[in-house]
């Protein structure tokens, strides 16, 4: 027992060094990329960066509206999952800290201010119908001016991060002062706090994803688009989810508790969000396909085909991967209630989950309409392949480093006991059936 | 009694706890019986386990259904609107799996549900107007604080004697033989 605490308390320290050590090595070698491009006017790096940090964002999102939902529910079995899903929310402030350096660029990036959105800088090129115009001078942008300026768009980021870092606040702490005198009055703070929160939360995940990931074309335009956000927020935390709970049960610490029953309806819910995605995602297509116009349009048809040809792109193709490998495949094979109670084929789907919903994060991020004075149509899609993917891979790593590493010290850190074990609900959730 | 027609159904026991009931079920399907059914007031977690029951079969109508409805909106769609009487719409082609779209998914939805209803009628054989268990004078009781086992007269290995002297060994208080009388 000695040696096993013992070696229990070393090797926590060393992953904790090893993680902010990743961070560092990611982080860096994004902000190399990102002064590299600053430079050359490159946004290659600036995407990645981006692409990055929305990976590890979306997860804490989802993470957040799942806590919330079950706390709103008054849910019997979700206290023993909650609890893993609360350290993740440690996440946050250090997700903020990651997007500041894009923030700063566009405050003080001078005439690279619009390098990554360009409405930011008045004299941006951009494309109206095929001729190449400032930013100031499209009427598209005039009209939403009064909503994309810099001095709103920095007061709506923070108010977003203080929003979420606040009722992870709040959150984390009623369930955990509840760990210690098992007052039932931190669970009516829990569900107040996501009675509240749910709303608030919902609005800055949405104006979240739009003035992040919608306004790099800012001319583009999608109702979808928040819904889409929070959809692939929720597969991806509940695919989180579900790798930390079988983890804790593998390494012993959830085992008895984690029961069959827990990760079926966790299963279940990925099942739901899988179609809830496919539903929006296809939606959001589906009315734009309808309506045809061509200020809509342009956005899938740089998804589609290279817009100066008319030939497929590689796009095309990451499309398809969206279509059957991040619906279809996931969908099917979910149905069935073998895949949900078997550990190793729900650890396979969920980490397929993952890494098709960082290709769906890619394929909304990254293509783009590069302005090229001598093309056809005054502009190029920017491929599959390109900087912008290595330098992608360098914050991936980075923001993932250091929300691991935020996250497994809320764990470690003794300031809550691995299961909520004075929760009202908790004997319901410890025997909880299918 | 005598000048009734009736047909001879169950062995039934009566327990009165869950546990009793759980721990007699174990032994009743180690016994090896096959066509035997418990009541419970109260759901009981893990019976069906006990009981030796495999999952429901239910989920494969729905997915039947479903995989129906999806082709049945696929050529009603393509029926009208590519075959019997083309029709170009808002410029879009005749048939194309992305304009019809909610038709399919309607449908795959709408003829799941079907499947799922009226696959578990099925598997239930529902609807019927009675059952010959409620013959058993102590049958309501099993709404109430009773539990009971009915091992079926089909079964291969009853015998009258024999199951009901299996029921009373395995905790069984009021071990009788349900008949269900023919009029």
């Amino acid at each position: 027992m000695m040696d096993e605490s013992s070696t229990k308390d070393t090797s926590p320290k060393g992953l904790s060094t090893k993680l902010l050590a990743g961070s560092v090595l990611g982080l860096g070698g994004g902000l190399v990329g990102l002064f590299q491009g600053l430079q050359s006017g490159d946004k290659a790096p600036f995407l990645g960066w981006l692409w990055g940090c929305s990976f590890w964002l979306s997860i804490a999102i989802g993470m957040l509206m799942l806590i919330m939902i079950f706390r709103i529910f008054n849910s019997k079995w979700s206290p023993v999952v909650r609890r893993q899903q609360e350290h993740a929310l440690s996440a946050f402030p250090w997700l903020g800290l990651c997007l500041l350096p894009l923030l700063l660029v566009a405050w003080f990036g001078k005439d690279q201010a619009g390098i990554l959105w360009s409405w930011i800088n008045p004299a941006s090129p951009t494309i109206e119908v095929s001729s190449i115009i400032s930013v100031e001078e499209d009427v598209l942008h005039q009209k939403k001016a009064g909503y994309l300026n810099l001095n709103f768009f920095t007061l709506r980021l923070i108010a977003y991060f203080g929003i979420f870092c606040g009722i992870s606040y709040w959150l984390r702490k009623a369930s955990f002062s509840q760990d210690k005198d098992g007052d039932p009055k931190w669970t009516h703070l829990g569900t107040k706090v996501s009675a509240i929160g749910i709303p608030a939360a919902a609005l800055a995940l949405t104006f979240g994803a739009f003035d992040m990931f919608m306004s790099l074309e800012y001319q583009w335009f999608s109702t979808m688009y928040g819904v889409w956000f929070f959809a692939s927020g929720m597969r991806a935390a509940l695919a989180i989810t579900i790798l930390i709970c079988v983890y804790l049960v593998a390494n012993g610490k959830l085992k008895g508790l984690f029961k069959q029953a827990h990760q079926y309806d966790l299963a279940c819910l990925s099942l739901t969000f899988t179609i809830f995605w496919a539903y929006v995602s296809f939606s959001q297509y589906f009315l734009i396909y309808s309506a045809n116009i061509p200020e809509e349009t342009f956005w899938f048809t740089i998804r589609e085909i290279d817009p100066n040809t008319g030939l497929r792109s590689g796009w095309f193709w990451v499309s398809m991967g969206l279509i059957f490998g991040h619906f279809f495949f996931p969908f099917l094979y979910l149905l069935f209630y073998r895949t949900k109670v078997d550990v190793p084929k729900l650890v396979f789907i969920v980490c397929w989950i993952l890494a098709f919903h960082l290709l769906d994060l890619y394929w909304n991020i990254i293509p783009g309409r590069e302005i090229v004075p001598g093309a056809f149509v005054g502009y190029e899609a920017r491929p599959v392949i390109g900087s912008h993917l290595l330098w992608g891979v360098f914050s991936l790593v980075g923001v993932g480093c250091l929300c691991a590493w935020a996250v497994i010290r809320s764990f470690q850190s003794g300031i809550a006991e691995i299961i909520p074990i004075r929760d009202p609900r908790i004997r319901e959730s410890i025997n909880h059936h299918e | 009694m005598s000048d009734i027609m009736d047909i001879k159904y169950a062995a039934a026991a009566t327990f009165s706890s869950a546990k009793e009931l759980y721990d007699a079920a174990g032994k009743v399907k180690e016994k090896g019986y096959s066509n035997w059914e418990c009541f419970s007031p109260i759901p009981v977690h893990g019976l069906d386990a006990q009981m030796g029951y495999a999952r429901s079969k239910v989920p494969r109508f729905t997915l039947a259904g479903g995989i129906t409805g999806f082709f049945t909106g696929m050529l009603i769609v393509w029926f009208m609107n590519a075959y019997d009487y083309p029709l170009i719409v808002g410029g879009k082609p005749y048939f194309s799996p992305i304009y019809p779209f909610p038709v399919f998914y309607e449908l795959t939805i709408l003829f799941a549900a079907f499947g799922t209803l009226f696959g578990m009628f099925f598997l239930n054989r529902l609807p019927r107007h009675n059952h010959p268990v409620f013959e058993h004078p102590d049958f309501g009781l099993t709404g109430d604080d009773k539990f009971m086992i009915v091992i079926e007269v089909e079964d291969p290995m009853y015998d009258d004697e024999e199951t009901a002297s299996f029921l009373k060994e395995v905790g069984g208080q009021s071990v009788q033989i349900i008949r269900e009388p023919i009029d």
